[in-house]
């Protein structure tokens, strides 16, 4: 029987949301774009993994797991898509970075 | 402090140093290597916590998929991408906004009671009863999800005739 | 349970899934003209809006309704946690999404921008109608986030699907990031508030109140929450990235995101913020003040709505005074529409939710219209500087003066039917009184200001001389074929679909009633449901 403590885990996927927001802020190639958004992704699974493990109020926490499953499938599809899109658009630009693609105004 | 803790512990610090480790070194084909183990970080830290079959989902799809899906992405875009324009200068704006986020979100974290209380554990039987049952309609929508992307990637991605 | 009366509810649904894949079966087939594929998504959609009326007991055509009158709006059984309820207010949002995706796929039929993506545009058109029906269903977090992206990742994918054009895929890649960024930080609030509560379904959340969930968490749900869902909304601090992709997307996209899918982030709005959740204590008076105790939300909450309704109509409009672009103009008063919307929210009584869901309905209409008519402008040779525009209310009377309908109803003149709804809204916010008269102060002002740039429109269409003749070319960029649709380069569905929503103005802005009544009656039910 494990026992563990709440803040440990919040604090952990904080920091990864945290970590997650800096590089969708900062990073301008579309590739590490896509992983910071998988970082802060991971945040909110972890979220409600944690709390399927502790479920408030004493109720079953279950259907977080089922969540996360749902989560981990849609955040593969989002990766996807991106990569379509930025496929496309290295094929008809060479670059993909994202500070480069400057025919709209910012 | 328990042995549990101190795994934890070890498997956090790990946790936010490879995130970030992805996110700053310059050559992309490292960042995918440190990605790689963060997945697979978070995958024991879901065993941790007493979820194994999303430890072996997250080992599967994220580990395993999503990683060799941005490794393809990169090797299609190579030329352009082992150059440095991967670690382009940090402005100071986002990483205030960032910083803020994190030191917010840190303290309001702090608020809450801290309680030692068990791990509560399922049956992997009683999970596949709850996504194929009563919340099915969750598994349904990610299918549209995935039959949109699917299909509008397919088509992005596919050499026209023209 | 036999399959007929599981389907039955969602017929309007699965005829939406069926017309999508049929659509790639055709595709598959080798059948790719645009009139086929497009008739498809056109006969689907305007089954679906015929279904969703009939459920809604529009007279005519009541017996087509696939609803037992008693699931709508029934109130769940204390403990149970549907995923979905069939409410009226959602069904009424239902055919409000059915009419803007109609009318799109209605005008796309003539020519969409990419002839060889018409498969692929028709049927990712009908997966986001179809992920916006379930929006409007949605009981439950989980299930109103991924619908939500049953609608956006198509919509990533539709921005930039004519593959060849550069401005489309940049505009897709920047719709993409804050997308996700957006699903993320409504996910992270999602969880946080799951582990406040222990459930993610909004009439348990409603009816857990105060009485449990740890106040720091619950106060950081709905912080994220609030940001998740801006985005999707075009509040202010997150609205950038929704004049570039409106700018960027082929026009029918266009006025599919401005007129369509960007309704759903009102919708999440009203569900989240409003509806079964946080709504109304039994008496049906003001309605927040669940939160007493540990934190009062309820107020806090209402002011920072309310701030933001106002930054929203302001900033947009003002900017949209500095346009030189007749596209981006549109996408700036888009943004400041979205600010009137959220007015209802922060008011929240019943009559200010039924001022904003005609908003809505009003915004779909004059929004859809003025993109559509911007790519039939664009067809036939004109640039996208507001000062190509000189003259074409002479050239083209018919064209001029259904785009100058539009501006006026987005105006708010008299006899159109943006005047009704923000005559309702601003009415509602007097009501109310307290400090929300000042939202119908600043609203009023407003739109006085955003007056000054329609009407300059107006003036360069009308009263502008016409530049040296630009003969209709009807070759959109990267077309192939240079051939000239009939009605002067517009073809009939674009034609068809500019009249019906000209028509549709006039006609409620004389003869609101039956909008007006149904509206009303289902914004109440909304919010005492459950109660």
């Amino acid at each position: 029987m494990t026992t563990l403590a709440l803040t440990g885990f919040l604090g952990l996927s904080a920091a990864l949301l945290g970590v997650g927001v800096f590089g969708i802020l900062t990073r301008r190639n579309f590739i590490l774009l896509l992983i910071a958004v998988e970082v802060a992704m991971n945040a909110a699974i972890l979220n409600f993994v944690y709390f399927a493990a502790f479920p408030p109020n004493g109720g079953s926490g279950l259907s977080g797991q089922a969540i996360a499953v749902v989560l981990i499938g849609f955040a593969a599809t989002e990766v996807a898509v991106g990569l379509a899109i930025v496929l496309a658009l290295n094929r008809l630009k060479g670059t993909i970075n994202v500070a480069q693609a400057t025919d709209l105004k910012l | 402090m328990s042995l549990e803790e101190l795994a934890f512990l070890a498997l956090a610090v790990v946790a936010v140093a490879t995130a970030l480790l992805a996110l700053l070194v310059r050559e992309l084909v490292h960042t995918i290597l440190w990605i790689a183990i963060f997945f697979v970080d978070l995958a024991a830290i879901y065993f941790l916590l007493e979820a194994p079959f999303l430890g072996v989902l997250q080992l599967g799809v994220y580990a395993g998929a999503v990683t060799v899906l941005l490794l393809f992405g990169i090797m299609v875009t190579r030329k352009r991408i082992f150059s440095r324009e991967a670690a382009t200068g940090i402005g100071p704006i986002p990483l205030a906004l960032a910083l803020v986020t994190f030191i917010f979100l840190v303290s309001a974290v702090g608020e809450l009671p801290q309680s030692e209380v068990p791990v509560r554990s399922y049956a992997p039987s009683a999970l596949s009863v709850l996504l194929f049952g009563t919340d099915g309609a969750w598994l349904l929508l990610l299918g549209l999800v995935m039959l949109a992307g699917v299909s509008g990637a397919i088509y992005l991605v596919r050499e026209g005739r023209d | 349970m036999s399959f007929a009366s599981f389907a039955g509810p969602f017929a309007p649904e699965i005829l939406l899934l069926a017309g999508a894949l049929l659509v790639f079966l055709l595709d598959v087939l080798k059948i790719r003209r645009t009139e086929i594929v497009g008739a498809v998504a056109v006969v689907a959609s305007a089954g679906a809006l015929l279904l969703v009326l009939a459920d809604l007991g529009f007279t005519p055509i009541a017996g087509l309704a696939t609803i037992p009158a008693g699931q709508i709006d029934a109130v769940p059984a204390v403990g149970s946690a549907p995923l979905y309820a069939f409410t009226s207010f959602g069904l009424i949002f239902q055919a409000i999404f059915l009419v803007a995706a109609f009318l799109v796929a209605l005008a796309s039929v003539s020519r969409p921008s990419d002839e060889r993506g018409a498969p692929i545009f028709f049927g990712l058109l009908l997966i986001a109608t179809l992920g916006m029906l379930l929006v409007a269903l949605a009981s439950d977090l989980i299930f109103l986030l991924l619908a939500i992206e049953v609608v956006s990742i198509p919509s990533y994918l539709l921005t930039g699907y004519t593959r060849r054009d550069r401005r489309g895929l940049e505009a897709a890649m920047k719709f993409f990031v804050i997308g996700a960024l957006s699903s993320v930080l409504s996910f992270f609030g999602a969880s946080l508030l799951f582990g406040a509560y222990g459930t993610t379904n909004l009439y348990l959340i409603r009816a857990a109140g105060t009485s449990v969930g740890d106040p720091v968490l619950v106060l950081l749900g709905y912080a994220f929450l609030i940001a998740g869902l801006g985005f999707k909304l075009t509040l202010v601090p997150f609205h950038a990235w929704a004049v570039d992709v409106y700018d960027g997307a082929p026009h029918e996209v266009s006025a599919f995101l401005a007129g369509g899918t960007k309704k759903i982030g009102i919708f999440a709005f009203f569900l989240v913020f409003l509806g079964p959740v946080l709504a109304v204590d039994a008496t049906g008076a003001s309605g927040y003040g669940l939160f007493g105790g540990a934190v009062a939300l309820g107020p806090s909450v209402q002011i920072t709505l309310a701030v933001l309704a106002v930054v929203t109509m302001t900033v947009g409009n003002v900017l949209a005074l500095l346009q030189k672009e007749m596209k981006r103009m549109l996408a700036y008063s888009s943004i400041s529409q979205a600010g009137y919307m959220l007015i209802g929210i922060a008011i929240g009584t019943s009559p200010a939710l039924a001022g904003a869901t005609l908003q809505v309905f009003a915004h779909a209409l004059m929004k859809t219209g003025a993109f559509l008519v911007v790519g039939a402008v664009a067809a036939t040779g004109v640039g996208p500087l507001i000062e190509d525009w000189r003259g074409l209310g002479t050239r083209r009377p018919l064209l001029g003066a259904s785009f100058g309908l539009m501006l006026l109803s987005l105006a708010g003149v008299p006899l159109t039917v943006g005047f009704v709804s923000k005559f309702i809204l601003f009415s509602a916010a007097v009501d109310a009184r307290g400090w929300f008269i000042w939202l119908a102060v600043a609203g009023l002002l407003n739109s006085a200001l955003s007056v000054y740039y329609y009407a300059r429109v107006l003036k360069v269409m009308f009263f502008d001389p016409s530049p040296a003749a630009a003969a209709p070319t009807g070759a959109v960029e990267g077309a192939s074929e240079p051939a000239i649709l009939p009605l002067g380069g517009l073809g009939y569905g674009r034609a068809a679909a500019i009249g019906l929503i000209a028509g549709l103005i006039v006609l409620f802005g004389i003869y609101p009633q039956p909008v007006i009544g149904a509206i009303q009656s289902a914004a109440q039910h909304f919010l005492i449901a459950g109660a």
